[in-house]
């Protein structure tokens, strides 16, 4: 598709239409932002309450425990808790990560650093961004029904998930609730990809394009091929739970024939494993750039990061069945999904290395988005590396459903992605807000969330190598998790601090936002990408004339460019 | 300030454990447990190796490429035939050193051994049928005529017992959500799931009282789903089982429908042709 240019529209005056009902990509953007900033804060709490239970069972949660639980003193309450890992679990993924590396990240970053004066479909990006709210609405909602919110894990496996495990209204909204965000996220993923194919600014081939853009368009791919798969399993469930259908019910409970429990495994899975890449894609991309930027060097095999991240793209789809290793699948399957399985780890091992080769004889400004970028590398290595037991079928016979694999893929979904969405957070705050953050406390919240999240996620995996089954309320009534005790008080405590750093990080956030004068110049980290040739923060237009590139993302450090060492997309290469 | 709620465990004396000794998994009390602590021990090593060069890459580079020490950077885009070859060696022993091993190994422990199910009508094996619920387990051995679902059946809440260096078979089901049966120290567990039969064998090599877990979310309870696993002498077993079967011939009522959650009984190895699984 050709290139077409998109008209300037007249600024918007009133408030309604500058911040609720703005067409606007970056405000769309900006929206997403401060609705995952929210949810990470109450799935934030939700994951403490957690821990608090796990290393002090029966002991009231401080300060707001007496207030939220009556009842008990204070004390988190068995169902409770299962409501509270459910939450999290589904609050983490989808209202807080989707939104803030997709929908803001997506939606602030694609138009700006292709060229383009906004998304393809504008309307329909404001209308993603409402639904989302429905959606959140609808899940919250669940909180104050009667019986309580969906308790069945994040997964909800049938027939838990049915009436006969949870009776309550909860699960049903939760259905709902998910079925909406898919809808969300879907039209998201559709204006994502139209705009990545047709809005790229004239000589913008597709590996001139930022991997963040690689990224986040692999990630819209998925989406929308996926979401609409967990849709159908979800309303089906639904289906099960209001109208008495028999999708997914077995045993004593189908009275009116029988479906099958594991049929929803299936196609949760489906779902559930790109689900992971959904996440970790954008963040990927995003280091990708990022590593260059601050190494001052173009981005080492930036051709084949690109398609290493397209394989693994492909790949992600084909592997689900190792989540469904204990249902006791044929054997043939059993091989089939753990060889396919392990073949992601050679695109992971070519970003590896590419992503060390980029900052291989760099000259490296240690900015905060750097560090943020280097911590991904180093606790996506652990996370990648983790999952090796989980692929393989024999290990993951000990360790499915132990906290080994929560430890695991908390490093890879959870660590990994949010330190990209700090990194992303700190970058592109001046095209953002036009202020840039405090670069000192900026470091300091980077190294106590660091040394906390390592002592969380970590502790998590030695747990669940110790045993420790997940999603248990009390681990000390079994013998062999007595000994795990000190482990998951340490635990406990790492999840604490890292979370009492996050206060540095949002102060640090609404200062700049709100009340600091200083303003950030146009190119303050002075990288080359087509955001950065426009003033800071981005006016409403974007770009007044459509910029013509005439080079790739990366060109950092060209001895032949005299008096910077940086060119914009926009210059003809030295 | 404790709360009713709660009900305080026993604790066992962990004070004097070493840091390892913490981390170490349950003891391992069957047969073939090894081979599983073995794998995760070899992919360990290996990613134990890859990630140090991982982390030499990053902290070394971070260190000697600081623009202080480093200022001027060297401008290059990767795409030498050397970067090419060095990247694609990596790769390739990655894939090499841990991919293809462990794929090896788990698939040949897990086809050879793991579901390689004992040919029940020349070896002497152990049958017991489980039916998981929210949140007990049932135990179901054939009694004295070694037919299940009679009235001579041993049938058992919470309680299994089952003789040392035999094959135990397993036939679990469940009746109303998925539970998973979870025996840590044989690292094993599999789905409890309710419509369709799975399978699983362990040989206990140790005798002792060790625990049975529920591993897989259940409802609310989920946590307390355990159930205590005795494992005899051989000797032991065949008391325990004669006074078990008088016991329960003598309580269990004929008449009463409730008794007979049982299912018949098919071996692995007959039903092959129709498929491993149901």
């Amino acid at each position: 598709m050709a290139f077409y240019e998109q008209h300037i529209h007249p600024k918007p005056t009133t408030f309604l239409s500058k911040y609720i009902f703005s067409f606007d990509h970056k405000v769309i953007g900006k929206q997403f932002l401060w609705y995952g900033i929210l949810f990470l804060f109450v799935g934030g709490l939700m994951a403490l309450m957690i821990r608090w239970t796990l290393a002090y069972p029966g002991q009231p949660f401080p300060v707001i425990g007496s207030f939220l639980f009556p009842e008990t003193g204070g004390a988190v309450p068995p169902d409770t808790y299962a409501m509270l890992f459910t939450m999290h679990g589904t609050i983490m993924i989808f209202y807080a990560i989707t939104p803030i590396l997709i929908g803001a990240f997506g939606n602030f970053c694609i138009p700006l650093m292709l060229g383009a004066r906004d998304m393809a479909f504008p309307l329909l990006n404001m209308l993603s961004f409402h639904v989302a709210v429905i959606s959140g609405l609808l899940l919250m909602g669940s909180l104050f029904t009667p019986l309580g919110a969906a308790a069945g894990g994040w997964t909800s496996y049938p027939t838990l998930s049915t009436l006969i495990g949870s009776p309550g209204v909860g699960q049903t909204l939760w259905s709902l609730a998910i079925f909406v965000l898919g809808v969300s996220s879907t039209m998201g993923a559709v204006n994502y990809i139209t705009t990545i194919i047709t809005l790229r600014a004239p000589g913008m081939g597709y590996f001139d394009m930022p991997l963040t853009i690689w990224g986040l368009g692999l990630t819209a791919v998925l989406n929308a091929i996926f979401l609409p798969v967990l849709g159908a399993g979800v309303l089906l469930l639904i289906f099960d739970r209001v109208f008495g259908t028999t999708f997914f019910l077995a045993g004593a409970a189908a009275t009116t024939g029988t479906g099958d429990p594991v049929l929803f495994q299936h196609v949760f899975w489906i779902f559930g494993h790109p689900e992971v890449y959904i996440l970790i894609l954008p963040a990927w991309g995003i280091v990708s750039d990022l590593l260059s930027f601050f190494a001052r060097k173009p981005a080492f095999g930036a051709k084949a990061t690109a398609l290493a991240m397209t394989s693994i793209t492909i790949l992600s789809t084909l592997v689900y069945g190792h989540h469904m290793f204990t249902t006791q699948m044929s054997p043939l399957l059993t091989q089939t999904f753990m060889t396919l399985t392990m073949t992601i780890s050679i695109p992971s091992a070519i970003f590896f290395t590419n992503w060390l080769g980029t900052i291989w004889k760099g000259s490296i400004r240690f900015h905060s988005p750097m560090l943020f970028s280097l911590g991904v590398v180093f606790v996506f290595g652990l996370g990648g590396l983790t999952g090796l037991y989980l692929g393989t079928v024999t290990t993951d016979l000990y360790l499915h459903d132990t906290y080994f694999v929560v430890g695991h893929f908390h490093y890879t979904m959870a660590a990994s992605v949010l330190l990209g969405g700090f990194a992303a957070t700190y970058f592109w705050m001046p095209k953002m807000f036009g202020t840039l953050m405090n670069e000192f406390w900026a470091k300091i919240h980077f190294w106590i969330t660091m040394l906390g999240l390592n002592g969380v996620f970590f502790g998590m995996m030695l747990v669940g190598y110790g045993g420790m089954h997940r999603r248990i309320y009390n681990p000390f009534i079994y013998e062999f998790t007595q000994k795990l005790i000190p482990i998951n008080t340490f635990t406990t405590w790492s999840a604490i601090i890292m979370g009492f750093a996050q206060i540095i990080f949002v102060i640090n956030f609404v200062h700049a936002v709100f009340f600091k004068k200083e303003k950030a110049s146009d190119n303050p980290w002075e990288v080359g990408t087509l955001e950065w040739t426009i003033p800071s923060p981005a006016p409403h237009y974007n770009f007044k004339d459509i910029p013509v590139v005439k080079c790739g993302p990366h060109e950092l450090g060209n001895p032949n460019v005299i008096g910077k060492d940086f060119q914009y997309q926009t210059e003809e290469l030295a | 300030m404790k709360n009713k709620i709660f009900t305080e465990p026993v604790l066992k004396n962990t004070e004097n454990l070493g840091f390892f000794e913490m981390l170490a998994p349950p003891e391992d009390i069957s047969a073939n447990g090894h081979l599983i602590d073995w794998l995760f021990n070899y992919t360990t090593s290996m990613n134990l190796f890859f990630f140090i060069l991982v982390c030499i890459g990053l902290f070394g580079f971070s260190y000697l490429y600081h623009n202080k020490r480093h200022p001027k950077p060297y401008y290059t885009y990767g795409n030498k035939k050397a970067h090419i070859i060095i990247a694609t060696v990596i790769g390739i022993a990655v894939f090499l050193c841990i991919d293809l091993m462990i794929t090896g190994f788990s698939n040949n422990h897990y086809t050879g051994v793991f579901i390689n199910w004992p040919d029940e009508s020349k070896e002497d094996v152990v049958r017991v049928q489980v039916l998981g619920q929210q949140w007990a387990w049932n135990f179901r051995q054939a009694g004295e005529d070694g037919v299940f679902n009679t009235q001579d059946d041993i049938v058992t809440l919470n309680d299994l017992r089952v003789p040392a260096n035999k094959k135990v078979v397993f036939q679990i089901l469940s009746k109303d959500v998925i539970h998973s049966l979870y025996f840590p120290n044989a690292r094993r567990k599999t789905d409890a799931i309710p419509g369709r039969i799975t399978r699983m064998w362990i040989e206990f090599k140790k005798t002792g009282n060790y625990e049975i877990a529920c591993a897989e979310m259940c409802g609310t309870y989920h946590y307390r789903m355990a159930a205590k696993l005795t494992v005899y002498e051989e000797e032991d077993y065949g008391h325990y089982l004669a006074e078990a079967g008088q016991i329960h011939r003598a309580v269990n009522d004929p008449e009463d429908g409730q008794i007979y959650w049982g299912w018949k009984w098919t071996s692995a190895s007959s039903s092959k042709k129709i498929g491993m699984n149901k």
